[in-house]
């Protein structure tokens, strides 16, 4: 076993698909260097048939996510120093998600629920058409705004216990998703999406664990995106717009 | 070995701008016609489009107009953008952003009057540049990706790389493309009657490079190896302000954006001196080809920060203000472990972007029938230096119009060609080459080729650095041939797509290295110390690099001033015509 000190990690990262295990390595500990950086140096030296998901490295694609000490993250940037417990790191791929091979996690079902939750802009103007002045400080565009910069990097998705528990949840960033949507005064799709929020498996299922907002790497708060999603579908019921 | 075949009538290779929108027009266009969208990571969420800070230029605001931008980009190309291909960027982007917004969903950031707001940016003599905060190609990439995502019958190929065009049995045409399904390792051959070739560029052979990590010039080495001209390679374009974090992370020459100059940022040397003053009177504010001079005159000379860099530090404008203003970058240097607001980060010039790339008609088409072209691995558009903002204004352009023209030319030029099954056969054995071959270090030698094109092929080149550096990559290349990678579990091996990466590069390279030493001038992103002038406009020339078999052949090519000459604007004319 090597020693965990200052001028190395003991890092255990899961290894083959669904039924694989934990391999441990010893990777030299860095001044700068994020949880991507490790993966990379034991691909790189050590053993090169590991495999993992990045892109951009740098934030912005969503690509890295995996489960760091056990809670999901960003790997790009998290830097070691702020997750290695006495020079430990468990690396693992996202949760709640089907492994395709070591850290890559397959974040289809991800996508797929983001498109049943309606998370897709239906246009009421053509390209013919002047854009839509929409004033900054509507209160919609400020709703809106709050939750678009989700990079649907699946780590709020892996978080969530109600998915874990739920097969049918939509997740935190579908539902996210569908709320900034219902706050775009552009969209021609209002019912349809309340609808698709509304029913099995969507904000109403939701628990108010609050995980997702403790975890996602954007400081957006998906559970507050939910909970308004709940009042409004809740609204809507009581004014018979909506079908139970 | 097995490769399985597929057909579809268009495929698009890519998923930035370019791709996300030509499969857009294409399925729309004519949803009759199958349409396949192949990347290299997620649709979406690979490539460079993702990473747009800064905005979207566009002459859609009172008081500027397509003639304005038109200028803009040919004075920032410094003459050498082929002028029909810049007009149709400028003059198309004002439908594409209405496109964005009121069709696709992007929702950009507004005047307190709720009209576009633009911001001021660089080389520019109008606030055009069109944004959503300072995450700009998050919006437009995720809305994007919904809407290709809602057209159900656009087929994906996710985690694909392309590997190779393959003609037809006349040799003339192109019949569709060899891809590796990374995830299972296995060959694909994707039959197509159009193919569009969104790949991206990445100048990621440079020490310092701020493109996505996926992007390794793929496209370009499969053009080069189809016979096909590429101009303007000798033109990289690098951004003053990379993220210096030293050699072993990958947040290294990842970009701090322009902005922080903008506000009042100051350079400083090793030992904490503002240096910019010793070579422009605009300071920091000077263009970026001038402050990434003035950053490697500064390594050159030895006066570095720890890594080897210089300092920027935005301290003196108020820690709390800095983090407020760029809360995106303050805390992507925190979550790095460094201090933006309050202490000193180190810096480096940083290759980002490449303006060489395929020849093309404004159509998208290429000299090679069923080839389109649009995106980074398109040319002729920016020139020798790409203005802030033209880029996702360029791939998001030409990716629409590929999209608009494919079905037309299907229509009119019929169905599948019948691919030269030799060629297929020589592909494939080609990209598993390095499983007959001993294991060894490809990453020493990535390492070797980074600091070889940063040292001799870099920021300022002279001819005895240009051929040191063409000698050193050939002496790589035959190493690369050298070095193996175990052969065992194909699925998902990322040291068998670093070594294709790295061929990509070395091959890419060496066109840059060629097309430098070509050009006995300075001009734009490309300087040489040993002919620091620009050189005569008027008989301005572009250089077209070509292969045959194993040889190269560089050319000049007279710019052909199609709209405006030097000397002349088309704003002066347009006054004059009133």
């Amino acid at each position: 076993m090597p020693q965990a000190d200052n001028a190395s990690l003991t890092v255990s990262i899961w290894r083959g698909g669904q039924d694989g295990n934990f391999e441990t390595y010893s990777v030299p500990n860095r001044q700068n260097q994020t949880v991507l950086d490790v993966v990379t140096h034991v691909q790189r030296h050590i053993d090169p048939t590991l495999s993992y998901r990045f892109a951009c490295r740098v934030g912005m694609c969503g690509s890295c996510g995996m489960t760091v000490n056990g809670r999901p993250r960003w790997t790009c940037r998290t830097h070691v120093s702020k997750v290695a417990k006495d020079g430990k790191l468990q690396i693992a791929p996202l949760s709640n998600l089907p492994v395709i091979k070591d850290l890559a996690a397959d974040m289809q079902p991800f996508f797929d629920k983001w498109q049943k939750a309606g998370g897709v802009f239906e246009p009421s103007k053509s390209r013919a058409e002047p854009v839509e002045p929409i004033r900054p400080n509507e209160p919609q565009r400020i709703a809106a705004d709050a939750g678009i910069e989700c990079i649907n990097c699946g780590v709020c998705y892996a978080g969530c216990d109600t998915v874990r528990w739920n097969d049918d949840y939509l997740g935190p960033a579908a539902l996210n998703r569908a709320w900034t949507l219902m706050n775009d005064l552009r969209d021609s799709a209002q019912k349809p999406r309340l609808a698709a929020v509304a029913a099995n498996g969507g904000c109403h299922a939701c628990h108010t664990h609050q995980s997702c907002q403790e975890y996602c790497p954007q400081s957006l708060n998906p559970t507050g995106s939910i909970s308004l999603l709940k009042r409004l579908a809740t609204k809507a019921y009581l004014k018979g717009e909506l079908k139970p | 070995m097995t490769i399985e075949r597929i057909e579809t009538d268009i495929l698009v290779l890519g998923s930035g701008g370019a791709g996300l929108f030509a499969a857009l027009h294409a399925h729309d266009r004519d949803p009759s016609l199958t349409v396949t969208i192949a990347t290299k990571g997620l649709l979406g969420k690979c490539g460079c489009t993702r990473m747009v800070q800064g905005g979207y230029n566009v002459a859609l605001h009172n008081g500027d107009s397509i003639e304005r931008h038109f200028m803009d980009t040919i004075e920032g190309g410094k003459w050498l953008p082929d002028q029909d291909l810049a007009w149709t960027l400028v003059s198309t982007a004002p439908e594409r952003v209405r496109e964005l917004e009121n069709e696709v969903g992007c929702f950009f950031d507004r005047n307190a009057d709720g009209s576009l707001h633009g911001k001021a940016f660089a080389g520019q003599t109008f606030d055009r540049t069109v944004h959503k905060g300072d995450l700009t190609g998050i919006e437009i990439i995720n809305r994007l990706m919904e809407q290709v995502w809602k057209r159900r019958s656009i087929r994906k190929l996710e985690e694909h790389r392309a590997i190779a065009m393959i003609p037809d049995t006349s040799g003339k045409a192109l019949s569709g493309i060899l891809m590796i399904d990374i995830r299972t390792g296995k060959l694909r051959f994707v039959q197509a009657r159009a193919v569009l070739m969104a790949t991206g560029g990445g100048p990621t052979m440079y020490r310092y490079h701020t493109p996505s990590g996926d992007k390794s010039m793929d496209g370009l080495a499969m053009a080069l190896r189809a016979g096909l001209p590429l101009r303007d390679m000798e033109m990289v374009q690098f951004h003053p302000t990379g993220l210096l974090a030293g050699p072993d992370t990958r947040m290294t020459g990842t970009v701090l954006e322009e902005g922080l100059r903008g506000a009042g940022g100051h350079l400083l040397d090793g030992a904490e001196r503002r240096f910019m003053g010793d070579y422009d009177p605009k300071l920091e504010r000077a263009t970026r080809d001038v402050v990434s001079r003035s950053i490697y005159a500064e390594m050159k000379a030895g006066r570095t920060s720890p890594n080897g860099g210089v300092y920027i530090r935005m301290s003196h404008l108020g820690p709390d203000d800095v983090a407020k203003k760029f809360k995106g970058m303050v805390d992507r240097c925190r979550d790095c472990g460094f201090d933006l607001a309050g202490g000193l980060v180190e810096v480096v010039p940083t290759a980002h972007y490449f303006m060489g790339g395929l020849i093309c008609l404004p159509d998208t088409s290429t000299d090679m029938p069923g080839l389109f072209v649009a995106g980074e691995d398109a040319s002729g558009m920016h020139g020798a230096n790409r203005l802030g903002g033209n880029g996702v204004a360029n791939s998001t352009v030409f990716g629409g119009i590929a999209g608009d023209v494919m079905p037309a030319w299907i229509a009119a030029n019929g169905g599948h060609r019948p691919p030269d099954e030799a060629a297929i056969a020589h592909e494939a054995e080609r990209c598993t080459y390095p499983f007959g071959r001993k294991p060894g270090d490809v990453n020493r030698l990535r390492e070797r080729l980074m600091d070889l094109m940063w040292d001799d092929v870099g920021v300022v080149r002279d001819a005895a650095g240009l051929a040191r550096g063409l000698a050193g990559l050939d002496a790589i290349e035959a190493e690369l041939m050298e070095i193996g990678v175990p052969d065992g579990d194909r699925a998902f091996n990322l040291t068998w797509h670093d070594w294709l990466n790295l061929r990509s590069l070395v091959e890419t390279s060496r066109v840059i290295a060629l097309a430098a030493a070509r050009r006995t001038n300075s001009r734009g992103a490309h300087f040489r110390s040993d002919f620091p002038e620009p050189g005569d406009l008027e008989t301005s020339t572009f250089t077209v690099v070509r292969q045959t078999g194993s040889d190269l052949t560089i050319t000049d090519e007279p710019v052909q001033f199609t709209r405006v000459r030097p000397g002349e604007s088309l704003l002066v004319q347009a006054v004059a015509a009133e």
